[in-house]
């Protein structure tokens, strides 16, 4: 397990600003095998996730009465990256 | 407080001061009179038992099986003799090419030694990543989750050591006992602070579908894992329990568990049934097919898996009850993967079940 991982930290928002509280993230693919656990946003729609080595990982994010989204996070060892995801009813 | 498990004889009894007291419990722990389950050495390197609690004895056993039991409530889903779950719209998928080769990979090579059985089995090609729904997602809704075994397999609601929050599976294999993934109770070098380490609490949910709990719900802050997985992060050691302060398992059932033969498992359709989060809150979701390939502490396969299935119990069927082999844990390319019930695991699992 690499002791130095990189972070994938971002916040989960409606089309209209307002945060998702309670949004279900979680790893889609990346390029190792991952962790199968799904993180739960905040009250500001805030969440990270562990990235373990560098490289491209999709996001998949999912809360009910919207449609799922997705995103692509390129992420440099041991550094953070940023990613905003917008849902959609 | 991580404080590993402390049996280890009289020599550091903490009676030791009157030894002929100490002699006497020791003598009774060795009489072979005594019930076949029986106080002995624990397992040692990566599978030494550590808990959040102060301190356990661990109990072992020379049998290699545990039982399942279907609850206090008979009713029960009829397992079939193809091995698979009786599911409306399910249908066996023949293993892939995909899988298949990466199953030779991972067979090829020695795992026992490695840390990264992602890096070491998949290979890090730049331009390939991992999923862990491989082609058509053959995944299949559970509506009758208040049936066994749906009912002894549990939605996790997590609070991280930084009050993050986070959904896994867990499954029951005692009244008070439910397995997991390790990281599901420990979180090790997340790159977060003050996320690292024990979970705060748990609150686990028996056979929900989604804002219904038949079963209610029941939160622990009692956990288990190895020094593998707290100490080294490897991920042959992902393996952990949760300690319920009620027998709600009485009511729920549990799986039985078992070591198996390489040629047991590689023979067996491994039976999935958790809760992703990439479907609706709190819904169960099943899948099954022919495990690909196993080496010393893991076992593979192309069951379709998605985040918050961590945890969740890798169970064949034999002789109509249904024995897990292993606890799910992460995605691979084509192949996801889960730690094998192993002796060292299996001795673990029967000194914690309670």
């Amino acid at each position: 397990m690499n002791t130095n991982p990189g972070v994938i930290a971002g916040k989960v928002r409606t089309a209209d600003g307002q945060p998702v509280a309670m949004a279900r993230v979680y790893f889609t693919s990346g390029p190792v095998a991952l962790p199968d656990i799904t993180m739960l946003t905040d009250a500001t729609g805030s969440f990270s996730l562990s990235a373990p080595v560098a490289g491209t990982y999709q996001i998949g994010c999912t809360a009910d009465g919207f449609a799922p989204a997705m995103a692509s996070v390129e992420v440099k060892n041991g550094q953070k990256a940023q990613v905003e995801l917008v849902l959609k009813p | 407080m991580n404080t590993k498990w402390r049996f280890r004889g009289h020599k550091e009894c903490q009676l030791r001061l009157v030894p002929g007291i100490c002699k006497i419990l020791t003598i009774l722990k060795t009489n072979k009179r005594m019930p076949t389950t029986r106080k002995t050495p624990k397992p040692t390197g990566g599978d030494e038992p550590v808990t959040n609690q102060l301190e356990e004895a661990a109990a072992v056993t020379t049998k290699k099986t545990q039982p399942p039991s279907e609850g206090v409530d008979p009713k029960t889903q009829p397992a079939t003799s193809s091995g698979i779950e009786s599911v409306d719209g399910f249908t066996l998928q023949e293993v892939t090419q995909e899988s298949m080769a990466e199953s030779f990979m991972a067979t090829a090579a020695d795992f026992t030694v490695l840390r990264d059985i992602g890096e070491a089995s998949f290979g890090p090609p730049p331009d390939e990543t991992v999923e862990t729904v491989h082609g058509p997602d053959n995944r299949i809704q559970i509506t009758s989750t208040s049936i066994y075994p749906w009912r002894a397999i549990a939605s996790l609601l997590i609070t991280a050591a930084d009050n993050s929050m986070w959904i896994g599976t867990g499954w029951f294999i005692g009244p008070h006992t439910l397995m997991t993934a390790g990281h599901v109770v420990f979180i090790k070098n997340s790159g977060v602070p003050g996320r690292d380490g024990w979970v705060k609490k748990i609150q686990v949910m028996p056979g929900r579908n989604g804002g219904t709990l038949p079963y209610g719900s029941v939160t622990s802050s009692n956990f288990r894992s190895v020094t593998g997985w707290t100490g080294s992060g490897d991920e042959n050691f992902d393996y952990g329990a949760i300690i319920l302060p009620t027998k709600l398992g009485s009511t729920t059932g549990w799986f039985g568990f078992g070591v198996y033969s390489d040629a047991d498992l590689t023979s067996a359709v491994g039976n999935i049934s958790g809760y992703p989060g990439d479907k609706p809150s709190g819904t169960q979701w099943y899948d099954a097919r022919k495990i690909a390939s196993v080496n010393s502490r893991k076992v593979f396969y192309d069951i379709d898996t998605a985040g918050g299935q961590s945890g969740s119990a890798v169970y064949r069927i034999v002789g109509g009850n249904r024995m897990a082999v292993a606890i799910h844990a992460y995605g691979g390319a084509t192949t996801n993967s889960g730690t094998r019930i192993s002796l060292d695991v299996y001795n673990n699992m029967v000194a914690w079940k309670a």
